[in-house]
């Protein structure tokens, strides 16, 4: 059910509460996937990452080979924000000795390194790596799962490009009024108007630049032929809410709930009433979601983490 | 003749700032107007704003140390706010 729900999508989001056990479905989905021939990149959002202690290998900020089959296979990565945001600044750091005198290099590094720990730059670096991986389906990959924090978390993060995309807008906005008064002043005192520096087009070029980064990742999100979002609860009241909520709250942002996943389900052998409860939550989820498909997947006995149980929860994906 | 045509220059020059002369003052007000606003979002977490946009307004930084110690001034700040920036 899942695995046809998200067939058609190369960017798949699998989000839900804490502890519900999103890294578990999105790696059983990249999982099956790659069983299926396909080059899938496993990506963890998740500032506390735990897709390492879920395949127990260790993973880092670049990309290294889960599992491979024949034709597929799955590599993962675990998006370290201090390492985006170090690069960032190094780029920034480089323009600047380009184009300030040496003289001012060492105040404005020291400036900049203020920059590094400001509030949000963390959750900005996040969002720079996921557009970057964002435009990989179609080149050496072709799909990437994200596995990502819980709720709140994500849906800050799925909205920023459009945020940020005003934010630009704005500044482009400013620039271009700042140019014309130049221009219409340049037309009355050709002699005395000062010239407009190479630098003011370089900054134009960056502005730019930007807004389309952020608009071409909007409107990815909000393709529903390329982008699906898997939520993923267990039975209970609270998470059966927050799953309900969550689902508008993706419907306003105009991203895809392509299916639900209801995680460890007692088997009504091992506790008959607790499986009823279970089953009051799962008809409350499928009548406030009529139009998104549902998986269950059954409590799993044994190690919950390793390869051999990746590959049983794949099973249950159907 | 020379002085002629260099008093005929002058007077000329005198009639332009004239006439041009507010509408230039205004553009070239509205013109800073403009880049000073620029300059206060981009450099707004440095002066206390909280900038949720801080880590994509680095970039823009260095497009405006030069015109910094400028803009502090007609800023109606005789020192630079910036710790780490001692331009005066």
């Amino acid at each position: 059910m899942l695995l046809t729900a998200t067939r058609s999508s190369p960017l798949v989001f699998v989000g839900g509460k804490g502890g519900v056990g999103k890294t578990t479905v999105a790696s059983a989905l990249a999982y099956a996937r790659a069983a299926a021939g396909q080059r899938v990149l496993l990506v963890s959002t998740d500032p506390a990452h735990n897709l390492g202690h879920l395949w127990e290998r260790s993973f880092g900020d670049e990309a290294l080979p889960a599992v491979e089959f024949d034709t597929g296979g799955v590599d993962a990565l675990e998006i370290s924000p201090e390492a985006t945001v170090s690069r960032h600044l190094a780029a920034v750091s480089a323009t600047m000795r380009e184009i300030l005198p040496e003289r001012m290099h060492r105040q404005a590094a020291a400036h900049l390194e203020l920059a590094r720990n400001a509030p949000g730059s963390h959750e900005a670096a996040m969002l720079e790596r996921v557009a970057d991986l964002a435009q990989l389906p179609g080149a050496d990959y072709d799909s990437v799962v994200f596995d990502t924090a819980p709720t709140g978390h994500t849906l800050r993060l799925l909205s920023l490009p459009t945020q940020l995309g005003h934010w630009v807008d704005t500044l482009i906005d400013n620039r271009e009024r700042s140019e014309r008064f130049a221009n219409a002043l340049q037309g009355l005192m050709p002699a005395e108007a000062p010239r407009r520096s190479p630098r003011s087009s370089q900054l134009m070029n960056t502005l730019h630049t930007r807004r389309e980064r952020f608009a071409r990742l909007a409107a990815a999100l909000s393709d529903r032929e390329r982008t699906a979002f898997v939520a993923v609860c267990v039975a209970e009241p609270v998470p059966v809410t927050e799953t309900i909520q969550l689902a508008d709250e993706l419907a306003a942002a105009r991203i895809r709930l392509a299916a639900t996943v209801v995680n460890r389900r007692t088997p009504p052998a091992l506790d008959g009433d607790r499986a009823a409860g279970e089953a009051a939550q799962v008809a409350r989820l499928a009548s406030a979601l009529p139009t998104s498909g549902m998986c269950e997947i059954g409590r799993q006995p044994g190690p919950l983490s390793g390869l051999a149980f990746i590959a049983g929860v794949a099973q249950h994906l159907g | 003749m020379q002085r002629i045509a260099r008093n005929w220059r002058a007077f000329r020059d005198g009639l332009s700032q004239f006439y041009h002369g507010p509408y230039r003052q205004t553009l070239a007000r509205e013109q800073r107007t403009e880049d000073d606003f620029f300059t206060l979002i981009v450099l707004g977490e440095a002066l206390g704003v909280p900038d949720p946009a801080a880590y994509y307004s680095m970039e823009l930084m260095p497009f405006l140390y030069r015109d910094f110690h400028a803009w502090h001034r007609r800023m109606g700040m005789p020192r630079s706010p910036l710790e780490n920036v001692a331009c005066c």
